[in-house]
């Protein structure tokens, strides 16, 4: 079994034909039928040219090492940017949830944001309480992917 | 001239400030709070002192220790850079009883800009233009909204209300009817009295869809003093800017407005007793009327434009007019060339209802080519502070024409990359492209009515770059090695070398 690439939640084969070099640290020139790109791949996001995509790995085999905020075994984590307050909560643990279904809202230099599920997937655990301060990189919330048929 | 100079801000300022001055051999004391150790301007200035913990009134709002980090140092002079105490005149006062030259105006121009009404005053009285308003400010009390109502049933809504101690938008709310004016007002009060110290509020008839354009004034100890020409400011989101540009589209148009403007800036300016570098803020309609709004006593963030299409350098003038020189060129010899843009870049995210975005940047490409300034404050590894201001860099571009600066402006873009935080650079990139901005049709209300847009921010499908990245992942998160380019040019090089030492 080869592991599956997700852009932006959906499964994507990789271009073929191409000519791959890791020009800096994450960052890839690839060469498709002469036309140049510059790529960079980062804590689960890649950036073709101006063009951002989430991207996610979902290998059977678990040798993914990207150990960026994906997650090895698939997990995502919603994770407070920045201190804050938890406003709301808008799901429960064992919820089904869509890619970019509100998860927690949480208010941080007096705006209120929702954080959003990256994938669609199952809500595995909420972490924190209505109410409650957190502190920046704190866990909110754990969704497992939905598995892929 | 001094022998050395100690900036009292931090960030891509304090960095602007130092490139000045070792071009001019003048040693630098950059000063940091204890979020700051690492930052860009301690790194890249001749000396640095810590001020104290990352709370603004501990370190860069706490005249004592700066003023005591200045003693240690044993400087000459102190520049204020904009925000933190730049235009607060008890500093500037302090700087020169410690025996410093503050690089500024006179403490008691400070003072008397400060407060909006005095201001408007002194402006009125020197002969420039102002918006119709309530000559004295106002208390949250029965007589102080009466004398509100009064006002805006005289000259009718809507109408502004204004902090007297005013600045950053705060205190600030337009009032449509007349049956709010009385919540509005209280609510504008306290929100003044909270981050002023100073309840009172006035209040102006508002212009509708007007222009932000601002004139640059420059003006030595000896009663010279000039105008640079004017900056556009009007692409603004919660009465803070977005984008500056100089020439201003409608001024571009009346040159004679400028004209006008540069002159009401000198008469406001000189009523002050003002020298040194300052702005005249004004507001503008579509007919070429314009009116005084407030002076900023301090230099700009969006300076680079003007000296971009000038040619000067604002801070090397400011200190050598502080340590006594004369201007060295009169109105008529100032050319104005060409078109600067400026985009202000913040860890912001506008998709995310412009959620700040601090955190560590992971890698960072920056723009650079034909006509493009970038002045940043940071550098790959560095971790954005929460403590202040999210603002990452200005990048600037010139060009000869609005057309070929904004062509210039999107490629430089399009080159920025800032990886790990969120950045507002997708918002530039909507903005220049769309009509409107393209076509300089500009007043202040633009950007809220372009950002009430659906889907502004949504991507197009893009199912083939999508495939590039999956090939850059699939690269990216296989095991082993990655595949590197066959790097044989150093070795060349080295051999060479070693060839050319056996000859």
């Amino acid at each position: 079994m080869k592991p599956v690439i997700r852009i932006d939640n959906e499964i994507v084969s990789p271009v073929s034909h191409n000519s791959t070099v890791e020009v800096e640290p994450g960052v890839y020139s690839i060469l498709v039928d002469g036309a140049s790109h510059e790529v960079r791949v980062e804590a689960g996001q890649v950036t073709v040219g101006k063009r951002h995509f989430d991207y996610y790995v979902d290998d059977p085999r678990q040798w993914n090492r990207s150990g960026d905020s994906a997650g090895g075994k698939g997990r995502a984590s919603i994770v407070a940017p920045m201190p804050g307050k938890v406003v709301r909560i808008l799901v429960a643990a064992g919820d089904e949830v869509a890619a970019g279904q509100g998860i927690v809202v949480i208010e941080a230099m007096k705006m209120q944001n929702e954080m959003k599920a990256p994938r669609a997937g199952r809500v595995a655990a909420i972490q924190a309480r209505e109410n409650d301060s957190v502190v920046a990189g704190a866990v909110l919330a754990v969704i497992d992917p939905t598995p892929v048929g | 001239m001094f022998q050395k100079v100690l900036i009292a801000n931090r960030g891509e300022i304090a960095l602007r400030v130092i490139r000045t001055l070792r071009e001019m051999s003048i040693r630098s004391v950059a000063v940091y709070s204890d979020a700051d150790r690492a930052s860009l301007h301690v790194r890249k200035a001749d000396e640095a002192a810590h001020l104290g913990p990352a709370p603004s009134r501990e370190s860069y709002l706490n005249v004592g220790r700066i003023l005591d980090a200045a003693r240690r140092h044993g400087v000459d002079a102190i520049h204020p850079g904009y925000g933190f105490l730049s235009e607060n005149a008890e500093f500037a006062h302090a700087c020169g009883d410690a025996g410093f030259v503050f690089i500024g105006p006179p403490a008691s121009a400070i003072a008397a800009m400060g407060s909006k009404t005095a201001a408007r005053r002194i402006a009125r009285d020197g002969g420039a233009p102002i918006v119709p308003g309530t000559e004295e400010g106002l208390v949250s009390s029965p007589e102080g909204r009466q004398a509100a109502a009064e006002f805006a049933g005289r000259a009718g809504f809507p109408v502004m209300l204004k902090a007297v101690a005013g600045g950053g938008g705060k205190g600030m709310r337009r009032v449509d009817r007349r049956e709010d004016l009385p919540a509005l007002f209280d609510s504008a009060s306290s929100e003044a009295l909270r981050a002023f110290g100073d309840g009172r509020v006035y209040v102006e008839k508002l212009v509708e869809n007007a222009r932000h354009i601002e004139i640059q004034i420059l003006g030595d100890h000896y009663g010279n003093m000039v105008h640079l020409g004017e900056r556009e400011c009007s692409v603004q989101r919660r009465h803070q800017k977005v984008i500056e540009e100089s020439p201003s589209p409608l001024v571009a148009l009346c040159p004679e407005m400028r004209q006008r403007m540069g002159e009401a800036a000198v008469l406001a300016a000189r009523a002050a007793g003002y020298y040194n570098a300052g702005t005249v803020e004004f507001l503008a309609d579509n007919d070429g009327n314009f009116y005084f709004l407030e002076m900023n006593t301090r230099l700009q963030v969006e300076h680079p434009v003007t000296e971009l299409v000038t040619g000067l350098d604002l801070v090397r003038l400011q200190i050598e007019i502080a340590a006594g020189a004369r201007l060295p060129f009169t109105q008529e010899q100032i050319m104005l060339r060409g078109v600067a843009v400026e985009c202000r870049i913040y860890a912001e995210d506008p998709a995310n209802n412009f959620m700040p975005s601090p955190g560590r940047i992971t890698q960072l490409a920056e723009p650079s080519g034909p006509g493009v300034r970038l002045d940043s404050g940071v550098y790959p590894g560095w971790t954005v502070p929460l403590d202040y201001d999210p603002m990452l860099s200005k990048l600037i571009v010139w060009a000869d024409t609005r057309e070929h600066a904004i062509e210039r402006m999107l490629r430089a873009l399009g080159e920025y990359h800032v990886g790990g935080i969120r950045t507002n650079i997708p918002l530039f990139e909507i903005i220049l492209r769309d009509p409107a901005f393209r076509s300089g049709q500009l007043h202040t209300g633009y950007l809220d009515a372009l950002l009430k847009r659906d889907g502004l921010f949504d991507p197009s499908p893009a199912p083939e770059l999508a495939a590039v990245a999956a090939a850059a992942v699939a690269t990216h998160t296989k095991p082993g090695p990655r595949p590197q380019a066959a790097q044989t040019s150093a070795s060349l090089w080295l051999s060479g070398g070693r060839e050319g030492l056996l000859r």
